[in-house]
């Protein structure tokens, strides 16, 4: 059996966003593998485990996701490949070099994080189920291997169902579905003996970016902080309050 | 082209690693461990799932045989968070390195083997309630009797102490040979005779667990002492020459913590109509914060660098990295209190924790005073 | 043509099919074409009768293979109508299904896809989009080239007025192998609340601060008098009193109604990610110095068990007044 997470490298979340010349500047951000996206290393291992096989991570994106990788292999991934490209390259695009990999190595199941934290998309996962000619299901909170099936319990815009999915197929995760491990430092050292096989994207015959990212800035909503005061007369304070959102908001 | 500053991938990660579960695990119950004096066992437990607990130990048996550097990596992450948490691993570290420096390859098998099995610590019983500074006057008692020690005496300040699986209890055979009369043995804690008070009304690191431990007519084997008869001494000694430089490491940390709780609270507090981080007198005490724990940290890693590759070197820099760090910290927590004003005074801000913690990194393995005549010593014997 | 894909509830046109439908037109006008619509699954008849009075031309897909939703399904009949109608863009609901369908129906097309748009335009034959990245820190512009696929943001765009009268179309859709891989198996009903959180123009998120399961009760009655939905920080839920769907957060939902209330909640960037972006935000605290109020334009120091009654009640007078 074989799991296949694919993932993505994105700035911590307690990092200051900055933005030089009308784009967004990573450099000297610290960079994370995305929190989304190891609820799917965490389900790979966990099925590695349960159910023998091999869990591989696989990732598009720049040399330095290189690091976001050996993260996964720490917690407990067997190997990667990267897909090397420089620069922003959008989720359709990347599916179609990821289905190429992800076909080789032929896999039982694919998962990925629901929305990755730098590019806000949901998009990876179904466009690489697509491309794979494959079914998707997205924001899986419970997953259960059976012979040639998944039955997985998923949201939808409102409440969620249950699913039995024919294999091969692509989930998509988010929190609920498991809770992920810390990689340990034994991991962190056996990893750095697991193998990483880099691609060109060019040589998957993959180039360029269908969508252009034309202009970057800082959006902090400025927030009128207006303070009232409830620890005396909280009735008062409510009274306020709302006067306020009618009256002076007008939202009420 | 051989000098670089930078970390290997692996350490990258360590530091990662460490400062994740530092600030998801360790951060959020500091205060709350610190109010109730609480350890916080989960934690440790934690901390061996991860593999980051007793790194020190060799591979032979069945550790990850890691080296200070990583250690100070480890500690300035964990110090950050709650360094009365962190001197729990560190006093741990304490107890291996003597078995380390002086065991047979079957004491470190025996001793630390099963340290890999399960969460456990080791600890360091040097000083007594009449002697600290001055360990040579050391008046724990070993009587030989065949082919057992008898160990009787009192230990006192001990970290760890009745939470470790033993402790390296360093007693005298012969009181008039001073520190030629020393030995080292481990001790484990369930042996009869064995008993232990908590200290308690600490001033600070009140995470950690501090002990008074005595040893009445406790029977340990021969095969427990380290090195031979008379080595126990240079074994302490050899033992803080390396164990001091985490110490650093951790007091690093708080002075981070200082820095990054003062000058997030600058931005946000407002004086005379704009943030107090527009005044030179509140900017200068950030800088200050800076130049010391920036200095403290590279001095720290070199100390450790050289301690990894027993340069000699290292007794001195241990020493400097060890009293520097600690004062520069206890200086940058005093200016971060200064910076919160009336809330710098108070439990509910993290910054006050921060003083009486590291107060005691001036204090113990080896106090500062002792870190100079360790440094003076180094300096003069060039010259002699 | 601009083909807009338009969610119904059991035939009656939501909110974000009218928001869909004024982003087509406006590409309509410069691109060039006319709009269709599509509308598809049970109750489709229905929602076509009404489409017909916004657009030139309505596919309807429905039958007993489309009584319920897949992504692949939907993306199928998105591909075919897109096909009958020769549209060279789409225009779709970005609710969590439509982000879901449309990213396979853009490597359908081979098409780029514009997702969770903030807003759209057309300049030559270059569309134009903005919208929110790096946990809705940043805005962004960005341009493709035809074709394209627009997912809408819900709640970002004016709902059209009806003009004109469409012809319905029926489409004859076949399901393939794959569009028959998923089986739903069963259908979970949102327990609490009854409002789409994505959709909900009002948002009362409760944290830890709330104490209990059952001190949420007050909560739910809040929302309800608002028409508003419940969410809850990422601690109430690890803590078991509220679902996974009421998350909200970097890893739970992003919402951006029109008035966030953020209570017993302090504020951690986690959580800020998944509501900067909504237009007034009200927060209750005990705690003065509560990160929150930082990200708040109005907000109030107290106890959460007695503001919160008084709040309902000050509401109940201003609705009966």
């Amino acid at each position: 059996m074989k799991y296949v997470a694919i993932i993505r490298q994105v700035p911590d979340g307690e990092s200051k966003i900055r933005v030089d010349g009308g784009k967004v500047d990573l450099a000297g951000t610290t960079m994370i593998l995305d929190q989304m996206d190891e609820y799917a290393v965490e389900e790979i291992i966990r099925l590695k485990e349960q159910h023998d096989g091999e869990a591989v991570v696989v990732a598009f994106g720049p040399e330095r996701t290189e690091e976001a990788m050996r993260t996964a292999l720490a917690m407990g991934a067997d190997r990667g490949v990267l897909i090397t490209a420089e620069g922003y390259v959008d989720p359709i695009t990347q599916a179609a070099a990821l289905a190429k990999v992800i076909g080789e190595e032929a896999p039982d199941v694919v998962f990925t994080g629901g929305q990755q934290a730098d590019w806000d998309s949901q998009a990876l996962g179904p466009a690489v189920a697509e491309a794979l000619g494959w079914p998707s299901i997205t924001w899986t909170t419970a997953f259960e291997l059976e012979d040639g099936h998944a039955k997985a319990t998923h949201d939808l815009d409102e409440g969620g169902e249950v699913v039995r999915v024919a294999l091969p197929a692509l989930f998509t995760t988010q929190q609920g579905l498991n809770e992920p491990r810390y990689p340990t430092l034994p991991g962190i050292m056996k990893a750095k003996k697991k193998e990483i096989k880099k691609i060109a994207a060019a040589d998957l015959g993959v180039s360029g970016s269908k969508v252009e990212i034309v202009e970057q800035q800082i959006m902090e909503l400025e927030r009128k902080q207006k303070m009232i005061d409830g620890t005396k007369d909280p009735a008062a304070a409510a009274a306020e309050l709302i006067k306020l959102l009618h009256e002076e908001a007008k939202v009420l | 082209m051989a000098l670089d500053f930078s970390l290997t991938e692996e350490q990258k990660q360590l530091q990662q690693l460490a400062r994740r579960f530092a600030r998801e695990q360790v951060a959020p119950v500091a205060a709350e461990n610190d109010e109730k004096a609480r350890v916080p066992w989960e934690l440790v437990e934690q901390l061996y799932e991860i593999g980051l607990l007793n790194i020190s130990i060799p591979e032979e048996a069945g550790g990850l045989g890691l080296g200070l550097v990583e250690e100070v990596i480890i500690g300035e992450e964990l110090g950050w968070a709650d360094m009365g948490f962190y001197t729990i691993p560190m006093a741990s570290e304490l107890g291996i390195a003597p078995i380390l420096i002086a065991g047979s390859e079957e004491q470190k098998k025996r001793f630390l083997g099963p340290l890999t099995e399960r969460p456990a610590l080791a600890a360091f019983a040097l000083s007594e309630p009449g002697n600290g500074s001055d360990a040579a006057a050391l008046r724990t008692r070993a009587v030989r009797d065949g082919d057992h020690y008898v160990i009787n005496g009192t230990k006192m300040w001990i970290s760890n102490g009745k939470e470790a699986d033993f402790n390296v209890v360093f007693a005298t055979f012969d009181p008039a040979l001073r520190h030629k009369g020393v030995i080292a043995i481990v001790v484990e804690n369930d042996r009869e005779g064995v008993s232990f008070n908590k200290i308690h009304g600490k001033m600070g690191q009140r995470a950690a667990p501090t002990y008074e431990i005595v040893y009445d007519e406790v029977r340990v084997p021969v095969e427990n002492r380290l090195g031979d008869e008379g080595a126990g001494f240079k074994i302490a000694m050899l033992t803080l020459d390396k164990t001091r430089i985490p110490v650093a490491a951790g007091s690093v940390g708080v002075a981070r913590r200082a820095l990054d709780e003062a000058a997030r609270y600058s931005l946000e507090r407002e004086a005379f109509g704009r943030p107090i981080a527009d005044f030179q007198a509140i900017q200068f005490k950030l800088a200050n914060m800076k130049i010391g724990l920036e200095t403290a940290r590279i001095y720290t890693l070199y100390a450790a660098w050289l301690a990894d590759r027993d340069d000699p070197r290292h007794i001195s820099a241990s020493a400097v990295a060890k009293a520097y760090a600690s004062e520069i910290a206890f200086e940058a927590a005093n200016e971060a209190i200064q910076v919160l004003g009336g809330y710098g005074y108070v439990s509910d801000f993290p910054v006050e924790k921060l003083l009486r913690d590291v107060k005691l990194n001036q204090i113990y393995e080896g106090t500062n005073e002792i870190q100079r005549i360790i440094i003076a010593r180094d300096i003069l014997k060039a010259l002699r | 043509m601009i083909l807009v894909v338009l969610d119904h509830d059991g035939g009656k046109l939501r909110k974000s099919a009218l928001e869909g439908i004024t982003r087509a037109r406006k590409l309509a006008e410069s691109l060039g074409g006319e709009v269709a619509g599509l509308v598809v699954g049970p109750g489709a008849e229905s929602a076509a009768e009404e489409a017909r009075n916004y657009v030139s031309k309505v596919y309807l897909v429905s039958g007993p293979d489309w009584e319920t939703y897949t992504a692949e399904k939907w993306a199928k009949a998105a591909h075919a109508a897109a096909q009958a109608a020769g549209a060279r863009v789409v225009v779709a609901p970005a609710s969590r299904t439509g982000r879901s369908w449309t990213a396979r129906l853009a490597y359908k097309l081979d098409a780029a896809l514009l997702e969770d748009t903030l807003d759209s335009w057309a300049e030559g034959e270059k569309v134009f989009a903005t919208k929110y990245s790096f946990l809705n820190r940043v805005l962004e512009k960005q341009a493709a080239a035809l074709p394209v696929v627009v997912s809408v943001k819900p709640n970002t765009t004016p709902l059209a007025e009806p003009a004109g009268a469409g012809a319905v179309e029926n489409l004859s859709v076949e399901l393939g192998e794959l569009e028959r891989k998923v089986e739903v198996l069963e259908k979970i009903v949102e327990s609490g609340g009854k409002v789409s959180l994505t959709e909900a123009d009002v948002v009362v998120t409760g944290g830890r601060g709330m104490g209990s399961a059952e001190a949420f009760g007050m909560i739910e009655e809040f929302a309800d008098l608002l028409g508003g939905a419940v969410g809850a920080t990422r601690a109430v839920i690890d803590a078991g009193w509220r679902p996974y769907s009421e998350q909200i957060g970097q890893t739970g939902k992003t919402v951006q109604p029109t008035i966030y209330f953020a209570l017993a909640l302090s504020g951690a960037v986690q959580h800020q990610a998944g509501m900067n972006k909504s237009k007034v935000v009200v927060a209750v605290n005990k705690d003065p110095d509560a990160p929150v109020f930082k990200e708040a334009d109005y907000g109030v120091v107290g106890d959460i068990h007695q503001v919160l009654p008084a709040m309902i009640e000050e509401v109940k007078k201003l609705k009966s007044a």
